[in-house]
């Protein structure tokens, strides 16, 4: 069952002297999520990233195109009652104490006084703030108010959870800390959609992501299938390549580079594969193993928004 | 529970305002001057005394002084708390429309008009809780020193707080489009001040032009718009009469009356701008 699923969801601002100069922050967006998955939503900035989490939370209005959050249609209390959010820029009150800032959000999510407190505190020590619950807000660290906005964001218990850079301002440990707790929460299955540049951190903890770009979907898919380079190739030879082989291969179209006895090879069409190993074998070389080559997702991510940027 | 948890946070930011702790400071020194020095004379009960000197007979004829002193307290009262009401409050509509703070308070299951009017209700009630602090205090010490226990002073807080609610409908629509503390203030007291101009439109502003329709456009305003000056003035008349001043007027509802349907009105369409609005 899905999480969520949005319809060409759309948005359009308008701006500048007498509103005239029509934005668009996003332009037909259908996604959809599965319960219990981690989703990530990449893009550089100003892509619509945080105004799709808005639109879902009615933080901000449609301009067109529908939305389910939970089986829920936008706006209901039920979907807000469901799920969590911390956002990019949280601000929390000063003069609150850590516990106090939760039991404040408990009560806004309508939770029962008596059992808040003790929620409270174990949220804290959960997200690594247990020494500091009766510190006022305002005596604390950026990445101790990250840490406090993932605690206040799960007050509810959320079936969903709306992370926009959760593990910015937050120390290597502290990030590790993090990863550790949203994957414990996916074990528990609560659905996380997750708003981050940091492509290292998606690519280690997402199950699928999409990419977004000038308020469009250009890509989705699993992390596996984002970074597998579909037609490169590397191919484990039984012996290194004679000089002769290699002149034969290189009258060849593909793209080849030799090391010891790896090929890599960058094919235009997958046919092209049995050719070499016709090649190969031919010439008495095994073939030990074939892998599809992978690249890193942030590689794939510059890639991508260079391709999309230079249309 | 959700509205409740809402208005009780904007009541502690409320009272925590500096400027109102300051006002609280002022409050109490006048409550504590009032406690120590206020008393009857020993030699003659009907003398008034102020740290140990006569000030007024109780029984002057034409004069009540009791009721001179409260109406005085009762002006300065409102005089400070307009000028620190104005402070304290009036950034709290647009501090919760502050990117951050918005955004967490708009994705709870609360709401945006429950949310608005929770905000709106704590505000006034911060106001209110250092208005009776004060309206009372003096009650008591005028009651237990002087054996005066003046119901009118006392219910008068009613009709100030009362004024406030309606001025803050105000506030809570400049503070909702303009979004800036900074705005929100400067309207505010210019509010306080048209309001002022207004209620004495017939000797003062009709007078700047002889024109039907500008006039009927203030009369338009003025009952459009909260009748903040002739609340706070009747709200004096539940005291009593300043003996400073020939014939003084009677009390009537009749501000309050109307301020009520323009403050709905206000109110209304502050949930409804509100509603509409994307953070």
């Amino acid at each position: 069952m899905e999480a969520l699923q949005t319809v060409d969801l759309t948005k359009h601002y308008r701006s500048g002297l007498f509103k005239r100069k029509n934005i668009i922050a996003l332009e037909k967006v259908s996604l959809s999520i599965e319960q219990g998955e981690i989703f990530g939503l990449l893009g550089p900035n100003g892509a619509g990233k945080t105004t799709f989490v808005k639109l879902l939370l009615s933080i901000t209005h449609p301009t067109s195109g529908t939305a389910t959050v939970l089986g829920h249609p936008l706006g209901q209390r039920a979907l807000k009652e469901q799920c969590g959010y911390l956002p990019e820029s949280h601000r929390y009150p000063g003069f609150l104490t850590a516990v106090d800032t939760m039991i404040f959000f408990g009560r806004l999510n309508g939770l029962e006084e008596k059992k808040l407190k003790d929620k409270a505190h174990f949220l804290l020590e959960m997200v690594g703030l247990k020494g500091w619950s009766k510190v006022k807000t305002k005596k604390f660290s950026k990445g101790m108010l990250q840490r406090l906005g993932l605690a206040q964001a799960l007050v509810n218990n959320p079936k969903l959870l709306f992370l926009d850079e959760p593990t910015d301002g937050v120390d290597p440990i502290g990030r590790k800390e993090i990863r550790d707790l949203l994957i414990r929460l996916k074990g528990e299955g609560t659905t996380i959609f997750l708003n981050s540049h940091l492509l290292s951190e998606i690519e280690m903890i997402c199950d699928r992501v999409a990419i977004l770009n000038k308020g469009k979907v250009v890509r989705t898919g699993t992390i596996s299938e984002l970074t597998t380079q579909k037609l490169t190739y590397i191919i484990q030879l039984s012996a290194p390549v004679s000089d002769d082989l290699r002149v034969r291969l290189n009258q060849s179209n593909f793209s080849l580079d030799f090391k010891d006895t790896s090929l890599f090879v960058t094919l235009r069409d997958k046919s092209e594969l049995n050719s070499i190993i016709d090649t190969l074998r031919a010439s008495g070389i095994g073939i030990e193993s074939m892998t599809q080559q992978k690249t890193s997702l942030e590689n794939y991510f510059i890639q991508l928004m260079k391709g999309e940027n230079e249309r | 529970m959700r509205f409740l948890g809402m208005f009780r946070f904007t009541v502690g930011e409320t009272i925590r305002r500096g400027t109102l702790i300051f006002y609280f400071g002022i409050a109490t020194i006048i409550i504590i001057l009032f406690a120590l020095g206020i008393g009857h004379s020993t030699t003659d009960p009907d003398i008034v005394t102020i740290f140990g000197s006569p000030f007024a007979h109780i029984s002057q004829p034409g004069a009540n002084i009791i009721e001179f002193l409260l109406l005085q307290l009762h002006s300065l009262s409102i005089f400070w708390i307009i000028l620190f009401g104005i402070f304290g409050v009036a950034g709290l509509i647009p501090g919760m429309l502050e990117k951050g703070t918005i955004d967490l308070f708009l994705s709870k299951p609360l709401a945006r008009s429950e949310l608005l009017m929770a905000r709106a209700l704590g505000a006034v009630s911060g106001i209110a809780i250092n208005l009776i602090y004060f309206f009372l205090g003096i009650w008591l010490i005028f009651g237990v020193k002087l054996g005066v226990w003046h119901w009118g002073f006392l219910s008068s807080v009613v009709y100030v707080v009362y004024a406030f609610v309606c001025f803050f409908s105000v506030v809570t629509i400049v503070g909702l489009i303009t979004r800036s503390t900074g705005f929100s203030i400067m309207l505010a007291f210019a509010f306080s001040i048209i309001s002022w101009g207004l209620e004495l439109r017939e000797n003062g502003l009709y007078r700047l032009w002889d024109n039907v329709v500008y006039h009927r456009l203030l009369d338009a305003l003025y009952y459009l718009t909260p009748q903040l000056n002739a609340m706070l003035e009747n709200s004096s008349r539940v005291i009593g009469k300043n003996p400073f001043i020939p014939s003084p007027a009677e009390f009537t509802y009749m501000p309050y009356l109307y301020s009520f349907f323009s403050t709905s009105l206000l109110y209304g369409l502050s949930v409804w701008y509100f509603s509409r609005q994307d953070y």
